[in-house]
């Protein structure tokens, strides 16, 4: 009853994406801005998305047939490399940073902590070419894939002919990625009215919009902009966030705003995974330091929470999570498709 | 009589629009003699020799002009040369039939717009080597070789020039006047890049900024059409 009315509530989105089952391959949620992802540049298939996928489980992407993009970023944690608090790679490699959770990436303008990666199919370039993620260089990978007897079918039946291309590989992990919307909540429940907020929640509902969503804003839970937001840097990474790209002396320390939705499963949290819970994000948040230079400006008048008003800021983001998405079997490791071909090796 | 000459009118244009191709070839030399990879040359006859073992660039938006106006303009203007394979440093340029010009106009290296829309193919396809991995952005001109100087490991050099936004936009355009040829050839005399070049303390340039926007605008001096 309940997915009857959200999918008759649905955006007429439609005639940008092409069809094979009756479910959309894409919608826009109602009351959700129009995606930043242009479509019009690559038109979404069940088939594609089925080779997006595919690349998203194989190891087929590193150097030696270990790590695969899931290894890093786990379905069942919104795609987010829970308990890591920086990432490892390729021969238990440590990275410099946490993996942030993938969801809602149509909607995204710049991707990385720091923004360095311009556009979503550009994205998989930067971990399959890392030394410290998975080694490789998309020559080789594309050389692999053509190789390849299971990945030689799938883009001939996608593409109607079985030449495999940078081009086309990228666009293909990225029809996937962009079919990972999570949008179906408690919190989206109760904004189409087909749930009610406890009173805990409710009041962590208004204590969040007065203190958070100008950063975290709704309904994506993130305003796709950088900040500083008071976290003293950490003395081993040294790390300045979006300063090392822009060299602008104002985006010292400033990192991606992250989107809030699942955060109950996508811990450890900011840039470097320091905090591994929710009340030490908002003792974070109410304790910060006033010195650092590019602090956000609305930080700068410190941020007052009771111990009550924390626990029901907190009740109220544990409203994000959408087992939906979490637990559903199209955004997970295709095993049927991997069966003869284990890994898509 | 009227109709037939509307028809004859009508007509005009498509006879023009028949396709007559213009090939286009890029010379790449070092004091007018061809520039062999992996071998030794001079830049200056006192200066050490220098080996260069990469050159492979980006070659965008040709025009060709005639007294000043642009008379034909190449739709999906990019070619990536690689004087590895010289078969990429010529190509053809699908011209209307009988059109005149006296000047040709292209750029070095990859437009901001392109820069930003996400997987493109043919000589676009990032598989080419010429797109940089870690931070998003094409790499325009990439040299690369060998010279004493170097205080690097195996005395090796690097540049890779590139980057989309301002103020470090390091797209250049050139204007040369050519012959109304259907063969056009082209020369870059690499010494007019490196000339100059303090390779004690410039043996790299891996991301966008100041340095590559300084390296770039040598790229102005180096073609011409006199061999
Ligand atoms: C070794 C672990 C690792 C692997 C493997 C890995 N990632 Fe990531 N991913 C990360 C980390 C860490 C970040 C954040 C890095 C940063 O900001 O500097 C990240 C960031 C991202 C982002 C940006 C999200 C955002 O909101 O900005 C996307 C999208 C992404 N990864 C997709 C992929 C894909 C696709 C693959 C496979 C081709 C992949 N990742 C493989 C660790 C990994
Ligand atoms: C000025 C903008 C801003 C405001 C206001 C703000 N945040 Fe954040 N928030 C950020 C930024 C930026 C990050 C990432 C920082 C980093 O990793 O360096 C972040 C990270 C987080 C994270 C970690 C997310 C993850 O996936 O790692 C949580 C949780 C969070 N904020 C909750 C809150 C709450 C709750 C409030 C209100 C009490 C709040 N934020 C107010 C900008 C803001």
């Amino acid at each position: 009853m309940r997915k009857g009315i959200i999918y008759i509530a649905l955006f007429s989105f439609f005639a940008l994406v092409s069809f094979t089952s009756t479910e959309p391959l894409f919608h826009v949620p109602s009351g959700w801005p129009k995606p930043s992802y242009d479509f019009s540049k690559n038109t979404l298939s069940q088939d594609k998305i089925n080779i997006g996928r595919a690349l998203f489980y194989s190891p087929i992407l590193s150097k030696d047939n270990t790590i695969s993009c899931a290894s890093c970023h786990l379905s069942f944690t919104g795609f987010a490399h829970t308990d890591h608090d920086l990432s490892h790679g390729i021969d238990g490699k440590i990275g410099k940073r946490n993996a942030p959770a993938l969801m809602n990436l149509a909607w995204g303008k710049t991707f990385m902590w720091d923004g360095r990666i311009n556009h979503l199919d550009m994205q998989a370039l930067a971990p399959i070419s890392d030394s410290n993620e998975m080694n490789e260089n998309i020559a080789h990978v594309v050389e692999k894939l053509n190789q390849s007897n299971l990945f030689k079918n799938l883009f001939y039946s996608a593409y109607r002919d079985s030449l495999i291309t940078g081009e086309r590989t990228l666009k293909c992990i990225t029809q996937f990625m962009l079919t990972l919307v999570s949008a179906n909540s408690k919190y989206d429940q109760v904004m189409r009215h087909e749930d009610t907020f406890s009173s805990q929640e409710k009041n962590g509902y208004l204590l969040f919009q007065k203190n958070c969503a100008s950063c975290h804003t709704e309904p994506l839970f993130t305003n796709n902009q950088f900040a500083n937001n008071g976290l003293q840097q950490d003395t081993v990474l040294l790390d300045n966030g979006r300063y090392a790209i822009t060299h602008i002396a104002s985006d010292s320390l400033t990192f991606k705003v992250p989107t809030l939705r699942n955060i109950e499963f996508t811990y450890p949290y900011m840039h470097d995974g320091r905090f591994k819970k929710l009340s030490q994000v908002l003792n974070h948040y109410t304790s910060i330091p006033q010195h650092a230079s590019t602090l956000d400006s609305q930080l700068q008048k410190p941020i007052q929470l009771s111990a009550n008003d924390k626990v029901d800021v907190i009740s109220f983001l544990l409203t994000l999570t959408d087992k939906e998405f979490l637990y559903h079997p199209k955004f997970q490791y295709p095993k049927k498709l991997f069966s003869q071909s284990p890994n898509g090796l | 009589m009227r109709f037939i000459l509307c028809f004859l009118i009508g007509c005009m244009p498509l006879c023009s629009v028949a396709q007559n191709d213009i090939s286009i070839s890029f010379h790449h030399q070092i004091h007018h003699q061809k520039l062999i990879l992996n071998e030794r040359s001079r830049i200056s006859p006192q200066s050490d020799s220098v080996i260069i073992t990469t050159l492979k660039y980006y070659i965008s938006s040709i025009q060709l002009l005639w007294q000043g106006k642009t008379v034909f303009r190449e739709s999906n203007s990019h070619h990536l040369l690689n004087i590895e394979e010289s078969k990429s440093c010529t190509f053809p340029l699908h011209t209307p039939k009988n059109i005149h010009f006296d000047q040709m106009e292209f750029c070095v290296g990859i437009d901001s717009i392109s820069n930003v829309s996400g997987a493109l193919g043919g000589d676009l396809d990032p598989t080419l080597g010429m797109y940089w991995t870690w931070q998003s952005g094409y790499i325009n001109f990439k040299l690369e070789g060998i010279h004493p100087k170097c205080p690097s490991r195996k005395n090796e050099f690097q540049f890779h020039i590139g980057g989309y936004q301002m103020p470090y936009y390091p797209l250049q355009e050139i204007k040369l006047s050519i012959p109304n040829k259907k063969q056009i050839d082209i020369y870059l005399q690499l010494e007019k890049l490196m000339a100059n070049l303090d390779f004690k303390t410039q043996k790299s340039i891996m991301i966008p900024g100041k340095e590559a926007m300084d390296f770039s605008k040598r790229f102005t001096q180096m073609f011409s059409t006199a061999q």
